[in-house]
């Protein structure tokens, strides 16, 4: 096995950027396409794997009209949220009818203009998929929460009498009840990452080379229960700390509760991240012979994301560059692949032409799919 | 003569192979085995440079000849091809950098402190009355409905505040804009067992006090302070502004993340509170400033604004902390949507100065 390794520096990015920022400012955002094509293929380019490169393919000018066509939406999206709330209902579920179509271009572009060694990937998932996985459940959701509105509405009123003069038993039950559901959230979000994996990579090619995988639900709830766990123990903490303050103001609870939100959000978040990604990715095969392993651990990534914050807040945003490289660094250098069989015999398989619109809009609203590792 | 690899098209297999141009413009490409590529110079399709990234020539076949020699690739076609090495230029040339960089910080600093406000304002202005009207559609229900209860004031004294607002206060704004049609509802607002005693104006020129503020207000001219402030937010269209900063903020933040990973989006969601309550406390000491400027056309002393300030601070300071000695928070005043009450205070005592010497207009 060997891993993948970054050749770039935060330098020498760093200049890339700053010019970046420099054409965006003085064309007043409209050179913002080409500038996510340097800063991608800048990142996709110094890619090495066993002396080799990635390649990221994709022209400002493709980008640009899904790019504009985004910005007029979310602009939309903003103030009509701000003016007619009750809109922003109808909004919402309009985004929600499209997302599943934005992923499945988002995914189907981004492979197509991604190359190792000469060779594009490709994606063949199903438009029907991405609607089952991407609308379907996210409706599971929401129909979850609709009910325990209905549950806790009828329910509520009833304990409220009874427990009267036992106000104990309301104050468990509504713990417990609070609990079950953020329980029952946690495992559909859970499934939910762990189909669009499945749909993501099982439907990818490189060259004629088709990755498979295999996931057990049952792993992946395993890694969100752990990190339910794990969310508890800074909640119980921040709890002891606010009534140990007692009344020691507004501001002192704020900064407790600010830093307690963080060191709760990155040490959650890396732990998921890491625990999922190395089960992903034993879990995948490149033809049924390539395999792959990360190596990435938890501590690592929440230490690293943690001063990365903190160097972009000192700096105001300066030491971005220098932070993107750190994360490309550490992730990179944490993904092994199995290069015994080696690459040769991968060719480029034609593909129908398709648009960069899709990617774009999703990019605007945040929808964040990339490929790579 | 350059060397690198070669690819044949579409394939991972690569090739030892070296790169030449000779003086007629014509290229050769040599792969190991000894098979040879050669063509016209301008037929060839080249990346951009980027770093010292892989730099890829295309050739005519679709066949493709990569090199890490990115220095030899651009002497060759020095004269040869129009590349797109402008950016590369600017990449590499420390005094761009720093043109970049100053640049940067200057029109960051810029756009947040005078462009966004200046533009919101002049967006705010240009649009007609009525969008003033749509913004506030709903909202007094939606107040109603979540945080206020009932007056408990009495009919009478309700009817006198606002009699006196009618026909007193609302006509000194009429030079600025007559369209205004303002109105005042008397509400209670309670948080826990706490009486907030508060003043807010509606976009659309709907004024609601709270009973306490009624209560902790000694005389006429205090009503009259506040009532001209929330007057300013209303004239200044404050509400029409926020909004469009806060879309301005929204798509700023945007183009700044968009290609990052999740790493800065909290610092960035920080910056963009410090940037809003900015906005707001800016919003605040234009409503200030357009009240005592009103107060001494109306003749009342803007010393009463201070002294209301003060007593609602002093009250609310009671409420919460009632032994507690209150320590200076430096930091999150800059997270304040108000100005430091002390600010406040100065500049009302400023204006009672010039109110004092019958001055019309004040420096």
């Amino acid at each position: 096995m060997e891993a993948l390794r970054f050749t770039g520096t935060g330098s020498e990015y760093f200049k890339i950027w700053i010019v970046n920022v420099l054409l965006t400012i003085i064309t007043l955002g409209i050179y913002y396409p080409w500038a996510k094509v340097r800063n991608r293929r800048y990142f996709y380019a110094n890619t090495n794997l066993a002396d080799r490169n990635f390649e990221y393919h994709a022209t400002g000018k493709q980008l640009l009209l899904g790019f504009l066509i985004g910005l007029v939406l979310f602009v939309i999206y903003n103030i009509v949220t701000q003016v007619a709330p009750q809109f922003a209902v109808v909004f919402m579920a309009l985004f929600m009818l499209i997302l599943p179509w934005l992923i499945w271009r988002s995914v189907m572009f981004n492979m197509k203009v991604t190359s190792f060694s000469n060779v594009h990937f490709s994606f063949r998932g199903k438009l029907k998929t991405s609607y089952k996985i991407f609308l379907g459940y996210p409706l599971l959701v929401i129909i979850f929460i609709i009910i325990l509105g209905i549950v806790a509405s009828i329910a509520i009123p009833q304990l409220h009498i009874e427990t009267m003069e036992n106000p104990t038993i309301l104050i468990i039950g509504s713990i417990i009840l609070g609990f079950l559901s953020m329980l029952v959230y946690v495992f559909i979000i859970a499934i939910i990452q762990k189909k669009s994996k499945e749909y993501i990579i099982g439907n990818s090619f490189y060259g004629q080379g088709e990755f498979s995988i295999k996931l057990e639900t049952k792993k992946f709830l395993t890694i969100y229960a752990k990190a339910i766990g794990l969310v508890l123990i800074p909640l119980v903490v921040m709890g002891l700390g606010t009534l140990g303050m007692g009344a020691g103001g507004v501001e002192i609870l704020f900064v407790i509760g600010y830093l307690g939100f963080m060191v709760s959000f990155l040490l959650v978040g890396a732990y998921i991240v890491s625990r999922t990604r190395a089960y992903i990715y034993e879990n995948t095969l490149l033809d049924n012979r390539v395999s792959f392993k990360s190596t990435l651990g938890a501590r690592a990534l929440a230490w690293v994301m943690f001063t990365n914050f903190l160097m972009i807040i000192v700096t105001i945003g300066f030491a971005m560059p220098w932070a993107k490289v750190r994360m490309a660094r550490l992730m990179l250098e944490n993904t092994l692949v199995d290069t015994s069989v080696g690459f040769d015999d991968y060719i480029t398989q034609e593909q129908e032409r398709g648009g960069a619109i899709g990617e774009q809009i999703g990019e605007v609203f945040d929808v964040d799919i990339d490929v790579g590792f | 003569m350059v060397e690198g690899y070669w690819h044949s098209k579409g394939s991972a297999e690569r090739f030892y192979a070296t790169f030449d141009i000779n003086d007629l413009g014509r290229y050769t490409v040599v792969v190991e085995d000894k098979t040879a590529y050669r063509g016209d110079v301008a037929s060839l399709k080249i990346s951009e440079r980027l770093g010292n990234v892989e730099r890829k020539i295309t050739l005519e076949d679709g066949s493709l000849f990569t090199t890490l020699d990115n220095d030899a690739i651009d002497t060759l076609f020095r004269h040869r091809q129009k590349s797109n090495a402008f950016v590369h230029y600017l990449e590499t040339h420390m005094q761009w950098i720093a043109v970049a960089f100053v640049v940067a910080i200057l029109t960051g600093i810029s756009f947040f402190k005078w462009g966004i406000p200046w533009t919101s304002e002049k967006i705010a202005h240009a649009l007609p009355y009525e969008t003033n009207q749509l913004i506030a559609k709903g909202s007094m229900k939606f107040l109603d409905k979540a945080v206020f209860d009932e007056s408990n004031l009495s009919k009478d004294k309700q009817e006198k505040i606002r009699n006196h607002f009618q026909t007193k206060i609302a006509p000194l704004s009429y030079e600025d804009d007559n369209k205004i049609d303002y109105k005042v509802y008397f509400r209670s607002w309670k948080m826990g067992d706490t009486e907030i005693p508060n003043a807010l104006a509606l976009p659309s020129g709907e004024i609601i006090v709270t009973d306490k503020f009624i209560q902790l207000a000694t005389n006429q001219d205090e009503i009259d302070a506040v009532m001209l402030h929330e007057m300013g937010h209303v004239v200044h269209r404050h509400g029409l502004e926020m909004l469009i900063e806060g879309t301005f903020i929204t798509v700023a933040v945007m183009m700044m993340t968009g290609d990052s990973s999740s790493i800065g989006d909290m610092g960035v969601g920080l910056g963009s509170a410090l940037v809003s309550s900015s906005y707001s406390r800016g919003h605040e000491s234009e409503a200030d400033l357009y009240a005592f400027k009103k107060m001494l056309k109306g003749g009342i002393d803007p010393k009463s604004f201070s002294n209301i300030m003060n007593n609602m601070t002093e009250y609310m300071n009671e409420q919460n902390d009632d032994n507690e000695t209150k320590k200076e928070n430096k930091i999150l005043d800059y997270f304040a949507s108000h100005p430091s009450t002390k600010e406040r205070v100065e500049l009302a005592n400023r204006y009672s100065e010039c109110f004092k010497q019958g001055l019309m207009s004040c420096k």
